[in-house]
């Protein structure tokens, strides 16, 4: 580690909160306008019907549904990492979890978007919440649906908790670091932080009880999501191995994505010499079991269906392998497994370059793998007289696209409202302890001087 | 209902008098060709045998109407259910379009309104007043005509008797030129549905799922057809 | 601010803190006048362990039975709730996985919500307005004082913490 002073690494977390580049302005305007691209293009979708897409019988269920099970995973990166790292007490985890935990909360909030964006009458989406109304009916809590709608709503709440907790002493540092409306704005957002013992371990507390809530509701929200699919009799669907399957996936697509952003993080925010080598190497490693991981749950999965041999199951299973999908599937199995695998185990490749060309075809092999869980199945179900593909339209693409720039869009915003990386945290992890501090004198000396 | 596929024709009468019957509106050419036509009842061809011995075999295929559907429970709003009755209702009012109790459907008899309906004319003037018209963002599907039960239970309530043994029939039935059709009660043991049923030459689709389909075929392959035949 | 009496010294080292903070016990200032504030959570001082113990994770516990038993609740009765009973499926009424499932959900979600709350009021976040501050804790400063101390004590205390090596004394209030 770096042996900076304290007051070195509040100026240089801080800096990124003092102004904006050009540079910076023109790239959010970007995101912005892809991102209201994509509103347009859900407005057009709600007026003219779900028509606009590529959708058909029998593929009900297209690029929303991928992008819904793609995003959801994508927000394992941060909570989970973080809370199994702050529990192992991993120190160099210190400058990654606020970055990861980011990561968790907007993909969560875009993947969340998606059942709604998909329905075919979103603006009755809230008949989903279980409130007495007057039609006199209530959702459905056999469907995976409501499962989904609970499980999700508790991972949200548990991760914004989650980030929001360590963030309040970094806003009084804040707080008493600038002048005018902004003074006043982030006395606001700093709740009264003061930094008394009381409230430094209340606030450890708490964020060891969230860890130890955060990673179970992390596994049931990726589970239940699998469910979705797994519950329907559908060939290719209905399997046990879905959820373990969904959740080592989700953790997967998430680490890539949180290297990712690490990386872009330290270019553009200048933080060098906080995130180090050493991060990229130690989520590399990571991202190699997770790549390893996969590859195991896909031969499980594959050997099982082709030993079986059952009709309809082949009829899903031939596409993929050789068919239709095939190019789509071994584009996958490349991504995912044959260029981060050889990247990520050469030690001399695990640079941060190497990392990030990894994590970049997971990302988009993990993409590819929801749409291959999808839209095979989908389309090769059951009656052959029914059998169907599906090509997605331009509605459907740009809104996947403003998606993307919505997460950098979110990002960038938030790297310029909140230290990404947590102050305090980090000086917290510099400050090495010393066995001679005394001990608090007991109240009954007190009383005995 | 029970469907006797030998004497299947495929003449698709069936579907064009529930088109009428149900109000199911023509998405047109363009629409049917991007797969999003909407029959509640459809005429299935396969093929049987090589170039030049083919031999054309007609399925029709309605709603199943399971004992136990798997697309009931994963509805989210309760807008697929399971009727008193035995049919797996459809309330359209309460459907919000997630689509998944098509892809739960093992017989793709499941349809989304991707656009507001529209008919072309003449047909806007035959619209059938018993039947709600459903609009852009939800899921249909065969009803086994509700209407026509509904109407014949009326009838039959106000003249005080039990409803009679045939004398419901959905309009695919009536329409069937061959008589490939049979609907009636399988609760009673006694109607021809369920006589038809019990016939050796019975097969259910997709029986092994577990559905518990309340349409049986009937189709020649059993050696010792009895007088049913 | 200046409403308030109080006294207190600025340490730049938290060793030095942690004698200001028992040179305050040794003489005599109750436990509820002394206040700490940092801008990092120093764990291993001896401050760092005032008022620490905290009933947070029973009560966590407790808010997840709560929010568990309100899950099954509503699980059960939003499928029971009517007048015909609403069939789907063939499965039964109040079925067991599902139930399950959205049981589990909510127990999190009350172990959640519960901590939170804990936190706001034990923490005693959420009130803006603190009678004791000082802006240069955020530059590193660890603040070691008296709230409310006798303007007899004054000189005293002042002594104390400067010989426990506090960088700065201030006061504020009437004193």
């Amino acid at each position: 580690m770096t042996t900076k002073t304290p007051e070195q690494i509040n100026e240089d977390l801080l800096r990124p909160l003092e102004g904006t580049s050009p540079r910076y302005l023109a790239a959010l305007t970007f995101f912005v306008l892809v991102v209201l691209a994509g509103a347009a293009a859900f407005l057009h979708q709600v007026y003219a019907g779900l028509g606009v897409t590529g959708l058909n019988r029998p593929v009900f269920w297209g690029f929303y549904i991928t992008d819904f099970v793609f995003w959801i995973g994508l927000s394992h990166a941060g909570t989970l990492i973080s809370a199994i790292l702050r529990l192992s007490n991993a120190t160099w985890r210190r400058p990654v979890t606020r970055c990861a935990e980011v990561i968790t909360v907007f993909a969560l909030s875009i993947g969340a978007m998606f059942p709604v964006v998909h329905l075919g009458r979103p603006w009755l989406a809230f008949w989903l919440f279980p409130y007495p109304s007057e039609r006199g009916i209530w959702p459905n809590i056999r469907s995976p649906l409501l499962w989904d709608f609970f499980a999700i709503n508790t991972y949200l709440l548990g991760s914004v908790t989650f980030l929001v907790l360590p963030i309040l002493p970094d806003m009084a540092l804040v707080r008493d670091r600038t002048t005018g409306w902004k003074k006043k704005l982030y006395h606001v957002l700093s709740l009264g932080w003061t930094g008394t013992p009381r409230q430094w371990s209340r606030l450890e507390m708490a964020m060891r009880i969230m860890a130890v809530a955060v990673i179970p509701v992390a596994v049931s929200v990726h589970s239940i999501v699998s469910w979705d699919f797994a519950m329907a009799p559908v060939p290719g669907w209905h399997s046990t191995i879905f959820a373990p399957y969904f959740v080592c996936g989700a953790i997967f697509s998430g680490i890539a994505a949180l290297i990712i952003a690490m990386a872009l993080l330290r270019k553009f925010l200048h933080l060098e010499d906080y995130l180090l080598r050493i991060h990229f190497e130690n989520l590399g490693k990571l991202l190699l079991v997770m790549s390893l991981l996969w590859f195991y749950f896909v031969f499980a999965e594959r050997l099982t269906t082709w030993y079986g041999n059952g009709s309809s199951e082949m009829a899903v299973f031939w596409p993929t392998q050789s068919g239709s999908y095939a190019p789509l599937f071994w584009a996958m199995v490349v991504c995912n497994f044959v260029i981060p695998f050889p990247i990520l185990a050469i030690k001399k490749l695990r640079t941060i370059a190497g990392t990030v060309v990894a994590s970049i075809g997971v990302v988009i092999g993990m993409w590819l793998e929801r749409f291959l869980i999808i839209v095979p199945s989908l389309s090769h179900k059951y009656l052959p007289y029914s059998y169907g593909s599906y090509r997605p339209s331009f509605t459907e693409i740009i809104i996947t696209v403003a998606t993307f720039a919505g997460l950098a869009m979110l990002y960038m915003l938030f790297s310029k409202i909140i230290p990404i990386i947590s102050v305090w945290e980090l000086k917290a992890g510099e400050v090495t302890e010393t066995a001679t501090a005394p001990a608090l004198a007991r109240p009954e000396q007190v009383r005995a001087d | 209902m029970v469907i006797d596929l030998d004497r299947c024709t495929g003449c698709e009468a069936c579907v064009v008098a529930c088109h009428a019957e149900n109000n199911i509106a023509t998405v047109g050419e363009d629409q049917a060709a991007r797969a999003r036509a909407m029959h509640w009842i459809r005429v299935e061809r396969y093929y049987e045998g090589e170039f030049p011995n083919v031999k054309t075999k007609f399925m029709p295929v309605p709603c199943q109407q399971c004992g136990a559907a798997p697309c009931e429970p994963v509805c989210p709003t309760f807008a697929s259910y399971h009727t008193i009755e035995g049919l797996n209702g459809q309330v359209y009012n309460r459907c919000i379009g997630t689509r998944y109790c098509a892809n739960a459907c093992p017989y793709n008899t499941r349809f989304f309104n991707f656009y507001n309906p529209v008919w072309d004319k003449p047909l806007d003037l035959q619209l059938n007043p018993d039947v709600s018209v459903r609009s852009e963002g939800i899921m249909e599907k065969c009803t086994f005509c509700v209407q026509r039960i509904k109407a014949g239970e009326v009838q039959a309530a106000a003249e005080k008797r039990l409803v009679k043994d045939g004398e419901i029939q959905p309009a695919c039935v009536q329409s069937c030129p061959t008589q490939a059709m049979v609907f009636g009660d399988l609760s009673d043991p006694e109607s021809e549905a369920s006589r038809l049923a019990r016939s050796n030459r019975a097969t259910r689709l997709l029986d092994e799922l577990g559905t518990f389909p309340k349409v049986t075929y009937l189709q020649r392959g059993s050696w010792h057809d009895n007088e049913n035949a | 601010m200046a409403s308030v009496n109080s006294i207190y010294g600025l340490f730049a080292d938290p060793d030095a803190a942690d004698r200001g903070v028992n040179a305050l016990r040794h003489a005599g200032v109750a436990q509820d006048q002394i206040v700490v504030m940092s801008s990092e959570p120093h764990e291993g001082h001896a401050f760092s362990l005032l008022d620490h113990k905290t009933i947070m994770p029973w009560l966590a516990a407790l808010g997840g039975v709560v929010g568990g038993a309100c899950g099954f609740l509503l699980a059960r009765y939003t499928q029971v709730a009517y007048p015909e009973p609403l069939i789907t499926g063939g499965m039964p009424l109040v079925a067991p996985f599902p139930s399950a499932i959205v049981t589990y959900e909510l127990t999190m979600m009350g172990a959640v919500i519960t901590t939170v709350v804990t936190l706001l009021i034990t923490a005693r976040l959420l009130k803006w307005k603190q009678p004791l501050y000082d802006s240069e804790i955020s530059y590193g400063k660890i603040l070691v004082g008296v709230l409310g101390p006798s303007g007899a004590a004054r000189t005293d205390l002042e002594n104390r913490l400067r010989s426990a090596g506090a960088e700065k004394i201030k006061t504020t209030g009437q004193l």
